[in-house]
């Protein structure tokens, strides 16, 4: 049966003496796909990836390649070629050789050389830059060579260790577009490491949100984004709010907890028993602020603080202890509100996430103590 | 950072490298050593092993006597290079705008530039028709020319200090410009002057430099023969011509490997402190 | 750049520029001295009463300080050969091995460079004593490679540092076995390194007084001559081949700061620049 995977994971683990880096991943990532690892510095990420490469060999767990076991086949035998961070373009060698490089290791004649490397060049919009040398090249220009130099030899994956880290802002902005466009045109599978949960969410058909080494969930990013499976991936990517509460009933179907003394619904699968503590989770611009229509979830609280952010209006408030942020688009806020003010902070029963109260340890959060 | 041991293989390539430590640093010392236990009379060593070497240099009062005279010798001369070259490294590092890769390079030419020559260059400086005797009986200041610019221990110090400035400097001037810069805005921005600045920021981020430079002079300075030799006369006779000379005229090598091994002894604990109190660069050449 | 203005006084900045510059004076003034002296038609400086090539002249006329001259070359070129194998060697293996001790053996390696010379005269006149090995030109080679192939090793692994693992993976990566990697890749990026440092060694080696008195025979080396010739006083001969020995290793000094402290790229960018 021919395999619609380009690269499958099989439970790879990679210890360093007595560290473990990567833990049990496992995956099947499909041919054509633009696949993200996505998670904080020292996650794993990058080591996953340099074991998908060839750099690095799993200590158990398998890598496998179109189906080949590639798991103990060192890099310069495997079809897959990187994009490092720092590009690793060879200084002493022109634009033109860089890319040749991986062609003259297959043994392939310059004269049959040179119209895939014209061809590659193109792609990536350098044409005409074959004499230079990389230290003549600015960092964008850089970027897209090593990105030629790794696709002139057709890899079945190419593999992308946060190779915009460099850039500033803009340029990075422009650059993801660039990158998602060479993917979907070429239609090769895309691996692609970064810490930027925004370029993940743009970029990928499917990320993996990795923690200590662990995936805490495979999804599509509207999965992760509306059904983060840990707290963590909720905490993770965009904003999210906190707040503790207790579960009343739970019918499977619909959870209803108590939080502060209010009494919410969260209408989805939740894994707890009557009594346990929960650990309750709304995005921020899920809140709306004395709503005109009837909202399920609402609490009455007086607002401690409110920023005018341009876009937006966040206003914060207590619940139980807890903070609650509020992000309402400035055309609908009500400017009328001020600090002191009571109102009410509403959601759907749908938009409220339920976790155990252990994974709060795993939130990321933004304080002071946190830096 | 990751304490592990690499595989097998990856040892293959230190076979070279290996068999040439073996052979021209490991064993060579290991036979010094075994004959600093031998004896000898006359011309023949005697191989059964003995202390005696040992015992003559702790109770001839000679042995001991030359050697403090040595370090003591050394630790002046070292005083004096850093009083040399730390002020010209300071200068260069921190005075000079333009030109300092120059400058840099100018400091250290000397090192570089034989040492023999410079040896020779101070013999005739120097000596009783040298350059300040000369300039001083053209000038009339002097009739005869005066003796004791040469062949005694003011000649050693001035030739080695000479020789040792160039090591002190580049430790010392890699150090100091590894400061950042901006420390010292901060520092005067905070409300010190050019000297404090000087005691609590510059002097101690640069001494692990200074102490390293000291240390290599200190060496230098310990353990050379050629010139006290040539310049030191009858005066000036250092730990290295004691050493030297059972090679020589003395001819008595089991007493020279045992007097050659304490001498290692010495400078490898000394190189030790280096490690540990100074810093460990300084790249040739800037490398 | 003005932060060092800003944060330097002014009247403290010419004091001590006037001390450096007398430092400055005090290490060049020897080697001037030595250089007029050996155009000088007498012995004596005050009264520079002409200019003479004589000395020089009777240079060329002593074959027993040419034949010395020569075998200086001669150990200098064998000696950095066999220093830039083993010391190459070594650099790849300290930089890419890990073991426990490592420090310790780094230290052990940079021994002979490190330790005054007579040290090492000593130990390796000890060695071939033993070996029944007599002196000649082989023991003086064997000393001048002691102290050559640390400087090489030290060179190169610092190279090695600088550039990183990054360019090897990415070689790997595209396809390049290691030995691929190594001549297309490592090879050429240490290129100035090893030039540099083979430089370095040479520059050492033509000069090296100390070991090499030890572990000569009858075969000498030019600073051997010359400190034999010291014995009977100073001749102006001496003075002139001084010169020589001056200027050419201010030539080969000035070769080697153009190789080291530059990497790679910054030459060959301003050499295409030329072109």
């Amino acid at each position: 049966m021919k395999t619609e995977n380009a690269i499958e994971l099989v439970d790879v683990t990679k210890k360093f003496d007595e560290a473990t880096a990567v833990s049990r991943f496992s995956v099947e990532i499909k041919k054509g796909e633009f696949f993200s690892l996505l998670g904080p510095s020292g996650c794993g990420k990058t080591t996953t990836l340099r074991m998908i490469a060839g750099l690095e060999i799993p200590t158990e767990g398998q890598i496998l390649l179109e189906d080949n076991d590639v798991s103990s086949t060192p890099a310069y035998r495997r079809s897959v070629n990187t994009v490092f961070q720092d590009y690793a373009l060879f200084p002493h060698m022109t634009v033109q050789k860089n890319i040749y490089f991986p062609l003259k290791m297959k043994k392939i004649p310059l004269s049959e050389a040179r119209p895939r490397i014209e061809r590659v060049l193109r792609l990536v919009n350098m044409e005409g830059f074959g004499k230079r040398l990389p230290q003549q090249l600015s960092g964008g220009q850089r970027q897209r060579i090593a990105l030629a130099r790794s696709l002139v030899n057709e890899p079945a994956a190419l593999l992308l260790d946060e190779p915009l880290g460099a850039l500033d802002f803009k340029l990075r902005v422009a650059m993801q577009k660039v990158l998602k466009d060479i993917q979907r045109n070429v239609g090769i599978t895309f691996i692609y490491v970064t810490h930027d949960q925004t370029e993940a969410m743009t970029m990928s058909d499917r990320i993996a949100v990795m923690k200590d080494g662990l995936a805490h969930q495979i999804a599509t990013p509207d999965e992760i984004y509306n059904d983060p499976a840990t707290a963590f991936v909720a905490s993770f990517i965009g904003d999210m709010n906190f707040i503790h509460g207790t579960v009343r009933e739970n019918d499977g179907k619909a959870c209803v907890l108590n939080v502060n003394g209010d009494t919410l619904t969260a209408r989805r699968e939740v894994n707890l028993e009557k009594d346990a503590e929960a650990l309750v989770c709304i995005r921020t611009e899920r809140v709306q602020v004395n709503p005109q229509r009837s909202v399920e979830n609402k609490v009455s609280v007086k607002l401690t603080r409110i920023v005018y952010r341009g876009t937006d209006y966040e206003a914060t408030c207590l619940i139980g202890g807890s903070e609650l942020r509020a992000v309402v688009q400035a055309v609908a806020w009500d400017s009328s509100l001020r600090v002191g003010d009571t109102v009410e902070v509403a959601w759907s029963a749908e938009d409220m996430i339920v976790f155990p109260r252990e994974e709060e340890k795993d939130v990321i959060k933004y304080s002071v103590e946190a830096v | 950072m990751k304490r592990r041991i690499s595989k097998p293989a990856v040892f293959l390539r230190g076979i070279p490298i290996m068999v040439w430590l073996l052979a021209l640093v490991a064993i060579p010392l290991v036979f010094t050593f075994i004959m600093s236990f031998y004896t000898s009379s006359g011309l023949v060593i005697d191989t059964t092993l003995s202390l005696k070497n040992y015992k003559v240099f702790f109770t001839d009062p000679l042995y001991p006597r030359i050697l403090f005279k040595s370090v003591r010798l050394a630790l002046a001369i070292s005083i004096l290079s850093i009083g040399a070259a730390f002020p010209l490294a300071y200068m260069v590092s921190f005075k000079i705008r333009r030109g300092r890769n120059l400058l840099f390079m100018l400091c250290i030419i000397p090192l570089w530039v034989s040492y023999l020559v410079r040896i020779i260059a101070w013999r005739t400086i120097l000596g009783n028709r040298g350059v300040i005797n000369s300039v001083l009986m053209a000038i009339g200041i002097i009739e005869e020319p005066l003796t004791f610019f040469l062949y005694n221990q003011f000649a050693i110090a001035i030739t080695l200090t000479y020789i040792c400035i160039p090591f002190v400097f580049i430790p010392v001037y890699t150090a100091l410009e590894k400061i950042p810069r901006n420390l010292l805005d901060a520092a005067n921005d905070l409300g010190a002057n050019e000297i404090r600045t000087f005691l609590n920021v510059i002097l101690p981020l640069g001494l692990p430099g200074l102490i390293t430079g000291f240390i290599f002079s200190f060496i230098i300075a310990l353990g050379d023969y050629i010139i006290p030799m040539q310049l030191g006369g009858t005066q000036g006779i250092m730990f290295g011509n004691l050493v030297w000379s059972q090679f020589g005229f003395a001819f008595n090598w089991p007493l020279g490997a045992a007097l050659g091994f304490i001498l290692f002894a010495i400078a490898v604990t000394i190189l030790g402190l280096t490690s540990k109190f100074g810093s460990t660069e300084g790249g040739f050449l800037g490398e | 750049m003005s932060s060092r203005s800003k944060a330097a006084g002014r009247g403290r900045g010419t004091a001590l520029k006037i001390y450096g510059t007398l430092i400055f004076v005090f290490l060049y003034f020897p080697m001037v001295i030595v250089l007029l002296f050996s155009f000088s038609p007498t012995r004596t400086i005050v009264g520079l009463s002409g200019f003479t090539l004589k000395w020089y002249q009777e240079l060329f006329q002593d074959p027993g300080l040419l034949t010395a001259f020569w075998h200086t070359i001669l150990v200098g070129l064998c000696a950095v050969v066999i220093a830039t194998v083993f010391g190459t060697a070594g650099a790849f293996f300290v930089t890419r091995a890990e073991f426990p001790g490592k420090g310790v053996f780094r230290s052990l390696v940079m021994l002979p460079f490190l330790l005054p010379g007579i040290i090492m005269g000593l130990t390796l006149l000890i060695f071939f004593r033993n070996l029944n090995v007599p002196l000649s030109m082989f023991t003086i080679l064997m000393g001048h490679v002691s102290f050559t192939t640390p400087l090489v090793m030290f060179q190169v692994s610092s190279r090695l540092l600088r550039l990183g693992p990054t360019y090897r993976w990415a070689a790997m990566d595209l396809g390049a076995n290691p030995v691929q990697t190594f001549w297309y890749v490592t090879l050429p990026m240490i290129r100035t390194a090893l030039i540099g440092a083979g430089l370095l060694a040479f520059t050492v080696s033509f000069d090296e007084i100390v070991i090499s008195y030890f572990l000569t025979g009858t075969w000498m080396t030019l600073p051997v001559y010359i400190y034999g010739m010291l014995r009977f006083g100073l001749s102006p001969k001496v003075y002139a081949i001084s010169t020589i020995i001056l200027i050419l290793s201010l030539v080969l000094i000035t070769f080697m700061a153009r190789y080291t402290g530059r990497s790679v790229e910054n030459y060959r960018v301003r050499k295409r620049n030329r072109a």
